[in-house]
């Protein structure tokens, strides 16, 4: 019901009713947030990136067909402006992509503080260290609550491709969690 | 399983729903191995859950809104130079239709032509307009010669018409007007001769021949004609001719006098 409510909503902007655009963003504005914030662990980073989606949905907003979810097409917009972002900055964004988190990360591990603290940096650090195209899967899935149908057509492939690459994701993150307790 | 891994995450995801569901648990119940590895997916996939999302700063939906305001404002910028296009198409849309079109071509195109031609075909049409009436004044002259000698009174009458017509007479049609004034038997004709001739008194011929015309008058009618014209035109030459006719016998008494009176009135 929601996504057919978007989709409406979408199709309204497309047709020129650019009202309908701050609802949607109203909607949409902290899972798009979540997503970058995941990936890049940057907040102010994530913010810009945030507000660069929506002015290509606009944009291209005469692209939208209405066809599949709106969901799915803004999550393809989002992860097309990620890629953009870290191709143009490639030199630059290795330190910042995870900058934020790591400095917050690493001061919360210099005070001796709690387990639960431990554990939180851990799995996000572990989560920086997959490789993007993992990192996203799992985001998707677990974050932001997406139907593997779904991502699958965010990632441009079949569901069950988009199933067997969020498997092998979840194996590598336990990898890496090994790897960073035994450290 | 041959899909161990795609069922494993549709488990996890909460996608796999009632009979699948159970039968996937009853699977890692019948394989242990199946059983570790989904355990140890599980674990990950929990631990997941333990990170946080912040919320995102009030700046970002004021940058929002302030890009949403400018796109909205170029869009309405956009919307009405639409609009005037439209209004501005929708008007030459008339005209834009093909046979409307057709039809202006056509009409430009004849236009063009006519300009590019008319010069040329102006003076063209002026010589042959000189040429023409030249040729109607020479056929109109033979037509009034051949008219003033029928024997029917009318076609007479016709060819002294047809002589007040020309705008510069020729030396031809003046001595056949006097000829026709002299010696036509209908004093009709011999009076329209007189009145054509009237049109022509600055001609010293015209003139001379309508003076020498009196004596040879024998219609009363038109020598009291002649009369008038002589005094109104106060032509002294034409005196004599009127005293000679006054000494003749067979002159009307009534026209004598009107003579004499003429002759006191030119005199």
């Amino acid at each position: 019901m929601q996504a057919l409510t978007d989709n409406a909503l979408m199709l309204k902007v497309k047709s020129g009713d650019m009202d309908k655009m701050g609802l949607l963003y109203e909607r949409h504005k902290k899972r798009l947030f979540g997503f970058f914030y995941h990936m890049n662990g940057n907040a102010s980073l994530s913010e810009d990136l945030v507000q660069n989606v929506f002015v290509r949905i606009l944009k291209y907003k005469h692209t939208f067909t209405g066809q599949g979810s709106f969901s799915a097409w803004m999550f393809r917009t989002a992860r097309n402006v990620n890629y953009d972002h870290f191709r143009k900055h490639s030199k630059e964004c290795r330190p910042t992509e995870i900058s934020t988190l790591e400095y917050r990360l690493q001061d919360a591990d210099a005070g001796s503080v709690m387990d639960y603290d431990d554990t939180v940096s851990l799995v996000n650090r572990a989560l920086q260290r997959l490789s993007p195209e993992k990192r996203e899967v799992l985001i998707l899935s677990k974050y932001k609550a997406m139907k593997y149908s779904e991502i699958g057509s965010v990632l441009g492939c079949s569901e069950g491709a988009a199933k067997v690459k969020a498997h092998r994701a979840i194996k590598d993150l336990r990898t890496i969690f090994l790897q960073m307790e035994n450290s | 399983m041959e899909n161990f891994e795609i069922q494993a995450i549709t488990y996890l995801s909460g996608e796999l729903q009632g009979k699948e569901r159970l039968a996937f648990e009853k699977f890692l119940e019948d394989h242990p191995q199946f059983q570790e590895q989904f355990q140890e997916l599980s674990y990950t996939w929990n631990q997941m859950d333990q990170i946080t999302t912040p919320e995102p700063s009030k700046g970002m939906d004021n940058r929002f809104y302030k890009m949403l305001s400018q796109e909205r404002e170029k869009n309405a910028r956009k919307s009405g130079l639409q609009a005037m296009l439209a209004s501005f198409t929708s008007m030459l849309r008339p005209v834009m239709r093909p046979q409307l079109a057709y039809g202006m071509l056509l009409l430009v195109l004849g236009l063009g032509l006519g300009y590019y031609l008319n010069p040329g075909k102006t003076q063209e049409t002026d010589g042959a307009q000189v040429v023409q009436s030249a040729e109607t004044e020479e056929v109109r002259e033979k037509l009034v010669l051949t008219l003033l000698e029928q024997p029917s009174a009318n076609q007479r009458l016709q060819g002294v018409s047809e002589a007040n017509k020309f705008g510069k007479v020729d030396e031809k049609i003046i001595e056949a007007l006097l000829q026709t004034l002299n010696n036509d038997p209908n004093v009709n004709v011999r009076l329209a001769a007189v009145e054509a001739l009237t049109q022509y008194v600055d001609n010293p011929v015209v003139r001379e021949g309508l003076v020498q015309s009196i004596v040879q008058q024998e219609s009363a009618i038109m020598q009291v004609t002649l009369a008038n014209l002589m005094v109104a035109l106060q032509e002294k030459k034409s005196i004599e001719p009127f005293k000679k006719l006054i000494r003749t016998k067979e002159v009307d008494g009534k026209v004598k006098q009107k003579l004499k009176s003429s002759i006191e009135s030119i005199i």
